[in-house]
Parts: C-alpha cells; structure tokens; sequence
C-alpha cells in the first residue's frame, strides 16, 4: 500500500465518522419522543383512544302508561324510529346535505335549521334530523351505512293516545322541552330533544310518568359503526297511573259535546275524584307525540274556538243562576230566610231606585225559598241579596270554593273571581254599588267561576258539607294515596239548610222547575239551571239577536240521587241559550249513562264502543 | 468461485438476525392488524415475499460484489428503462404513478432502482482518484442521481424521490466535498427548496403544514398524525397486547399495516416493544457503518455509506412522521412495512452489504 491511497483512506474513515450523528442523534430524539408520548402522556392519550371507540348512546324510557279507573288502557307506548346525525362522524357537510335532502326529504334550510339549533349541543351527542319515520326511510339508511356511517336509526317509545280527543284535556300531550323550559329547569332530567308532558296529567304527573333512562355503551370503529358492546343499562319505565275518569261516562260526554263549545264535568261528591272531564273543541294528542310540524301547531293555536283550551278549568263565565243555591246556603245559614220565608214575585222590583226584572215575566207570585230555587225566581234572590249584603255574600261563596282555585291535578286552573268592596277598592279604585250587589245575587255582574268550581260547590252541599279537592289520579303504580287531596269538612253549613237547598234542586228537576229535562223517571236528580247574559236584552234587540256570540250561556249542574250523591255533574255550553234547554239534557245524558250501567254494568260497556252494531 | 471456510465464519449472524428480528417484527404488527379483516391477504402475501427476499439476499452474498460494481452500468440503464416504462403503462394508487403489474401483483421499480443508484454512483466515485471530487466528477454524479430522480417525480411519487438526495449527499461526503462545492449546494437548495414547494401539489403542502399545526384540518392529514400519537401514546409502557389496539383495530389508524405500522406496533407493544424495535434499527445501521468503515476498498466503502443513509432515512422519516414530527410522506419502514417491493430492496441492499463485509480479507 502506498503512502497516498494510506492518507486517503484515513481521510475517508474520518468522514465516515460524520454517520455517527444522524445515528445517535435520530435515535435519542425518537426514543425521547416515544418515552414523552408513552410514558409521560400515556394516560392522556389512553384517555383519548377510549373516547374515540367507545360511544354511549343514551336509550330512552318508556313514560309510564295511563288507564282510567276500570284499568281501560287510555295512554301507551308504541315503537317508532328516529333516524339521528352523529356529527363527530362527518366527514364532509356538504354531501351529507346532500344525502339528506334528496334521500330523506328533508329541506336543505329545515337541515341547517337543525344544525343551527344544535351548536350548542356537544358534538359527540347524536340529533334527531327525522323523527317517526317509516320504513322507506329506514330503508335508505341501513342501505347507505358504508357511505353515510353518521346517519344511524335509533328507536324510541312514542305516546299512542287510543281514544284521540275523548279526555285530551286530562290526559294531555307530550311535545319536545322547549330552551325556555331547559334554561328554568322545568323537567329535571331533561335534555336537548327529550319529550315531556306539556299539559294534562302527562304535566302534573311528568315526574312519575318519566322513566330512568337507560344507556348503552358501544364500540364504534373509526367510521362510527358498533363493532361491539362493552356495557348496557337497561331503561326503567315510568310509573304507571290510574285516573279516576271512566272511559265510558267520559266518551258519553265528550260526543254530547260534539259541535257545541264548552264543558262536561262529571264527579263523586264524596272524595272528589273526577268520572268525567270533555272539553269542547278538543284535539288530538297524537300530533304532538312527534315534534308537532309547525303548522299543525299554528292551526290549533289559532283557531278561534282555542281547541287546547280546557274549558272546565281553564275558562271562567258568570254563574247565573245556579249562583242562587250559593245564595240560598248563605241565607238559611245566617238565618236571614227560612222555610216559612215568602216574597211575593210580580215579574219585576225596584231594588235602590232600579228596576229589576225577573226571569218570567209575569211573575211567579208568592214564592217560598225551595220554590225560588226550582223555578228560579230572581226577585227572591235579589230580596235576600239586599239583605245579605256583598260581604256576606261573598264569604260564603268563598267558603264554598268560589273565587279560589280548587286544586285539580291539572295544569292552568284558573280562580274566577268573587268579588268584595275591597277587591273593587284595590283593583278599580272604586266604591261598590250597592246595585252590583243585587246583579251578583243572581250570578251576574263581576262574578265568575269556572265549570269545576261550581261542580265542587254543588257537591259540597249535595254531600253534606264535604269541599273536596277535586282530582284525576287514583292511583299511581297501584298506589292509592288520597293524602295529596284534602276533603274539608265545611263548618258554616248546617244540615237543615242542605236539605232544603237540596229539595228546591229536587223540585226543579222533578216537579216541573227549569231544570225539568234533567229528569229520568226513578231518579232522584237535584240540579239548577243557569242562564248568563252576555248582552242586555235591549242591546241584543239592537244588534242581531241571532248572532251567535250574543245567545246566552247555558249551565246545568246537578247530582244523583238525593238522599245517597254519588255522581255530581255540571254542563256548560258557551252561547247555548237557556240552561234548562241546552245543558239540562246533557246532565241527564251523563246521569243515565251513569245509572244505566250500575245496573247492567256489562251490557252497557260492550254496547258503547260497538256503537249500534248488530244485535243477536 | 469457491466459498471457502473462512467467508462462512466471516457471516455476521447478529446482523442477520437482527434483520429477521424486524422483517419478524413487520408480520407480527401486519398479522395482527390484518387477520380477521378485508386486509387478511396481506400477512400471507408478506411471507412470502420474506422468502424472495432472503432469496434474494443470499444470492446476492454468494457473488463477489464486484461483478455487481462492474456491471452495475447495465442495471442502471435497464432500471432508468422500466422506470420510463412505468411512467408509459404503470398503475395509480394514492395519487401515484410508480407502479407496474408483475404476475398480478403491483411492484414499485423505484425501490430497486435506489440499490442500483447507489451502487452506481458508489462505482463512480470509487474511481476517482483524488483525495475529493471535484466540479465535474461532482456534476456527473449528480446526473446518475437525478436522471432516476426525475423519472420518479414524473411518476408522482415525490416521497420516494426525496430518498435520492440522502444518497447522492452521503456519498458525495464521503467521496470528499469541497468547501466551496458546500456553499454552492448550500446556495442551490436555497433557491430550489422554496421553488421545489411552489411546485407541490396541494395535498403535499398540505401534509407538511398540518406536522406543525395538526388540529388544522383535523379530519383528513392531521387527523391521521393525531391518530398516529394517539395509538402511540395510549400503548403506554407495556402495550395494549396483541390485537387489542384499538386504534389499529377498529381502523382509526390509517395505514396501519404499512406507512403507520410502526404506530401499530408501539400501540400494541408499548414502549418497551417500540424502544426495542429502535434498538434493532440502531444496530443494523451500526453494523452498516462498522461494514463501510471495514470494507476491502472504496467502493466496498461508498455502497455500504450509500445503504446506510438510504436506510436511515427511510428509518428517521417513517418513524418520525409516526411520533407526529415529521410530515407524512408515504416513505416505508424497512423490513417492517407491509409490501414486497421495499422488503425485497432492503434485503438486496443489505445482501451487498454483508456481501462487502464478509469479503473485507478477501482478496
């Protein structure tokens, strides 16, 4: 070897040397970065590893079922899909729009809308973009779960209300937790999407009719398809109620309504529990199992007749006459009348300097207190209003529960009005006339009450002083527990005063009062008309009389049978004319459904819902 | 050609075996993602370009590297012809020009071109004479590099094409390189690197933005890097054990039986198993070094230098793009990644090098 090639060759190990940096350098830099993220961030990562496989998908539980007092299924479950978007699965927006309009039919802005609403929402919480869909759209889905891993068919439990509008206003709807409602904490336990009772039982009762959710916690792949399950929690169905509604009496009420606005109600003045509660115009609480479309919504709340409204708790009317049984308690119990009392009725009076008429216009002569009240005699009730005065008056009226909310398990009561010297003082600013007395002594004026509050006074006196709360839940889960509704045993009332106020209503009915087509032979039904003015007689004259919205309102409440109440009911038809005409009929329709099966209870209830099927 | 007994003594085995410990290493990690998938031919397929590849390695230990060296100018103009040949009639996959139909089966020529690269410029560079080169020697060889070079631009594959410069700057180092000549080059890549980027095409400048911002554009290339660190970090010290790792399993990591397998494997095995697949690299290129610097003669040397740095390039950005600090480039792991045309070409450079040091004494 030769000095040069020596040189040479040592130059070239002397550059081969540089290897050694990359080497070692490459190699510490990675063993570091593998020891920073195994070792050092291991856990963090772990963590991050799991969120990406693992999904829980939450399962949502059945609402508890609804039956009325006979165990007649009112409200149940049915099955139905949702196809839901998991966003963390979307790969590309624009054709998952796509995708989605022209195979699901959901509008290009209605998809965006949804997107919109949902920002808030975490994006690992799946949305609903189509809800109780069919099988044609279910089709599509499955079909496309290679291409579209981020649309997925989820199954829900919707409401299935099987007797539509009959007790619409009891049962009530459920509809998805409005932002407001979330924001105040309305429905512990809600989330974005969750359906709740907005109204009815399924409101006052959404606590016990929630399930407990369950869940189930998934593998997902990278493309959100389950690959398996790592842990299930099975969903607990809600409470099961039992209302104390009677499909049959209530049936009979809601089709005696059918056309005409107003109210039914039908009670044991016993304990309060409520056979019968129709509401006219009603609805059907199947559209809003779904998030009710728009329009649907727009419709109900627009229509004039406000079918959402529930007429027998929501509404108050002047009492007319069937005020005068409140009155008549008043003055047999501060001893003002009594049986030996007459006042002579020549069709009119003047009572501080005004005339007042009565309701027959050729008077009804010399008139006793039970004939007063049979055939509804305004010159005695105005007599016995002057001697009374307002204040007493209305301290009875509100012993009997007029002007207060009786504490019905539904929602939106409201109190009507008794009204005091006091009250015009705080609300008007104005001194009481003592001229308005003689008006409310015949249930016009500023009073007014609802259906409900009347039909409790009535059985307050048809049950021997008893103020019940009236209420729609017997029992809860097979549960009876009456302690939530209090039954007041009414001081100011003594017997005596029932009896006689009982026997004028008895009269009426049954010995040719206003209340005559009430009656069924071999019943002892008590009841009182009541006919309210929504116009002067004059002013009517004046304008159309036959305009609808001028006809006077009709109410008929009454109770069966005398001696041993057992059903107490009120009718209320908004402009239907003379109580004893258009309501009176209604009541005994509802007496004579009532009666009729106590005594062949199993002919009636397959007649019903037959309707006039073939007979063997 | 007689193998005497000394040349049998003289085989390196812990080299050897540490070969066999990655390619054993690959179909683990490839078993493991693919069996019981649409990806199951993969393991199967692996194997058996393992036995072409030891095949090949043996034969190419059993000639004296010199007939390779000699008519090494054969083999580059035949490997500058297929490589035109691919650009005529290859196949496209992932954007990708490179690659031709062989008895079914897709082969990238371009891996093997780089063994017949390096050692063509090995030859021409051992031949002069000097202590370095200089400009026009300088030129030339560079034309050796780039002709190939370009052919692979062409096809599109600009991962495997950037693996041309470690070679051509490896052994140019090694053959001695002016002063000067590194300020001219210096100079040159200032002006090339940033023209060379206006010429990426998107989604290469993309995938180089996204290693220093992965969270950008999350759900397609950094998404890919984040996977990558997640399956890498969550594997933790021992692993999550075989076929357990999630993110290799249920497909969160892409690639995960060839560009990220190395991401795969740490999943699994943890950083016990990861630590010891880097040890097993980091002793093969010391053994590739320990050959270079003990080779008979200087083109024993320049081959060994060019293998080297062909290999631990491949290493260096393979892994790093796997631990999120390099861009993703589809630049394979020797010996581990999933495919034929890289195992059999890292094979065959390793068969010449073994080749040079089992003939150090041999005259």
């Amino acid at each position: 070897m030769n000095l040069q090639a020596d040189s040479s060759k040592q130059l070239i190990q002397q550059r081969l040397n540089l290897f050694y940096v990359p080497i070692i350098a490459v190699g510490a830099l990675l063993a570091v970065r593998l020891w920073q993220l195994q070792i050092l961030s291991g856990a963090e990562y772990a963590l991050l590893a799991e969120k990406n496989r693992i999904r829980t998908i939450q399962v949502v539980a059945p609402r508890g079922t609804i039956t009325d007092r006979n165990g007649i299924p009112l409200v149940e479950n049915r099955p139905s899909f949702n196809i839901l978007l998991y966003r963390e699965s979307v790969t590309n927006t624009d054709e998952t729009a796509a995708f989605v309009t022209a195979r699901l039919g959901i509008s290009q802005e209605d998809f965006s809308a949804i997107l919109s609403r949902s920002k808030a929402l975490p994006v690992y919480h799946p949305i609903v973009i189509k809800e109780d869909v069919g099988i044609d759209d279910i089709s599509v889905v499955e079909a496309h779960k290679q291409e579209h891993p981020e649309l997925q068919v989820d199954r829900e439990p919707r409401r299935l209300y099987r007797y539509g509008q009959v007790g619409a206003h009891v049962v009530g709807y459920v509809s998805e937790v409005s932002g407001d409602e979330l924001a105040k904490g309305t429905f512990p336990g809600a989330r974005v999407g969750s359906l709740v009772g907005k109204f009815g039982v399924e409101r006052t009762y959404n606590d016990k009719l929630t399930g407990d959710d369950g869940s189930r916690v998934v593998l997902v792949d990278s493309l959100g398809r389950e690959v398996g399950l790592l842990e299930e929690v099975d969903s607990v169905i809600g409470d099961n109620l039992q209302l104390t509604l009677d499909l049959e009496l209530q049936t009979t009420a809601q089709s005696l309504l059918e056309g005409k606005v107003g109210a039914i109600v039908a009670m044991d003045p016993i304990n309060g529990e409520i056979l019968a509660l129709a509401s006219s115009p009603s609805f059907d609480p199947n559209n809003f199992s779904t998030r009710i479309s728009p329009e649907a919504w727009n419709q109900l709340v627009n229509d004039p007749d406000r079918p959402l409204q529930n007429r027998a708790i929501q509404n108050a009317y002047p009492p007319g006459s069937i005020f005068k049984v409140i009155m008549a308690e008043a003055g047999l119990d501060e001893g003002l009348v009594d049986d030996n009392t007459r006042v002579f009725c020549r069709g009119s009076a003047f009572f501080y300097n005004r005339e007042f008429h009565c309701s027959a216009k050729q008077g009804h002569g010399s008139v006793g207190i039970e004939d007063a009240i049979a055939r509804s005699c305004n010159i005695f009730f105005y007599e016995l209003g002057r001697r009374l005065g307002i204040s007493r008056i209305a301290e009875h009226a509100q012993a009997l529960g007029l002007g207060t909310k009786t504490g019905i398990d539904l929602p939106g009561e409201r109190s009507g009005l008794m009204p005091s010297p006091e009250w015009k003082q705080r609300t008007r600013g104005v001194k009481w006339y003592v001229g308005e007395t003689i008006s409310v002594s015949i249930g016009q004026g500023a009073v007014t009450t609802t259906p409900i509050q009347m039909l409790r006074a009535i059985a307050c006196i048809a049950s021997g002083g008893r103020l019940t709360t009236p209420h729609v839940l017997l029992r809860a889960e097979g549960v009876k527990d009456e302690s939530q509704f209090r039954t007041e045993q009414s001081a100011l009332i003594d017997p005596e005063a029932m009896s006689t106020i009982r026997a004028g209503m008895w009269q009426s009915v049954n010995n040719w009062g206003t209340g005559r087509s009430a009656a069924i032979p071999g019943l002892d039904i008590c009841g009182k008309t009541g006919t309210v003015q929504v116009i002067g007689a004059e002013r009517k004259k004046e304008l159309d009389g036959n305009l609808p919205a001028l006809e006077d309102h009709s109410w008929f409440v009454g109770f069966a049978s005398r001696d041993t109440p057992e059903i107490a009911v009120a009718a209320f038809i908004e402009h239907g004319g003379k109580g004893g005409i258009t309501a009176a009929p209604l009541a005994r329709e509802v007496f004579r459904v009532y009666f009729a099966r106590k005594q062949s209870p199993v002919l009636i209830t397959k007649a019903a819902p037959a309707g006039s099927g073939g007979r063997p | 050609m007689k193998v005497s007994r000394r040349f049998l003594l003289s085989f390196d085995w812990v080299w050897f075996l540490a070969l066999l410990g990655l390619a054993g290493t690959g179909l683990l990690a490839i078993w493991s993602t693919t069996v019981g998938t649409s990806l199951e031919s993969y393991l199967g397929r692996q194997v058996v370009y393992l036995c072409v590849a030891l095949v090949a390695f043996l034969i190419l230990l059993y000639f004296d590297y010199h007939l390779y060296s000699d008519y090494i100018i054969l083999a580059y103009i035949s490997g500058v012809a297929l490589l035109t040949l691919v650009l005529v009639i290859g196949r496209t996959v992932h954007n990708n020009k490179s690659w031709i139909n062989l008895g079914g089966r897709a082969f990238q020529p371009s891996e093997l071109v780089k063994i017949v690269v390096i050692v063509a410029l090995a030859k021409y560079f051992s031949e002069s004479d000097s202590e370095d080169l200089d400009l026009r020697e300088l030129i030339t060889g560079g034309l050796i590099v780039l002709v190939p070079m370009i052919l692979v631009i062409l096809q599109g594959d600009l991962g495997t094409a950037v693996t041309f410069v470690p070679i051509y700057a490896a052994l140019s180092v090694i053959a001695g390189l002016r002063r000067k000549h590194i300020l001219v080059f210096l100079l040159a890549g200032a002006l090339v690197i940033p023209a060379g980027w206006m010429m990426l095409k998107d989604y290469q400048k993309n995938r180089i933005q996204t290693v220093f911002d992965p969270s950008n554009d999350a759900r397609h290339v950094g998404y890919q890097t984040i996977q990558s660190k997640i399956a890498v970090g969550s594997g933790r010290f021992l692993g999550k054990g075989f076929r357990q790792g999630s993110q290799g399993q249920l497909g969160f990591l892409p690639a995960r039986h060839t560009d990220f397998v190395f991401a795969s494997w740490a999943e699994e095995r943890g950083f016990a198993g990861s630590v010891a697949v880097l040890g097993l690299f980091i002793l093969v290129a010391l053994r590739l070094l320990r050959a270079a610097r003990e080779a008979k003669d200087k083109v024993g040397t320049l081959i060994c230098a060019g293998v080297l740095s062909l290999y631990w390039f491949h290493v260096t950005i393979n892994v790093g793009m796997a631990l999120g600090l390099l861009p993703i480039a589809g630049i394979p792991l020797p010996f581990v990644t999933a495919g034929g045309s890289s195992l059999i070409s890292s094979f065959a450079g390793m068969g010449i090098c073994m080749n040079i040091r089992m003939r150090r004494y041999i005259n």
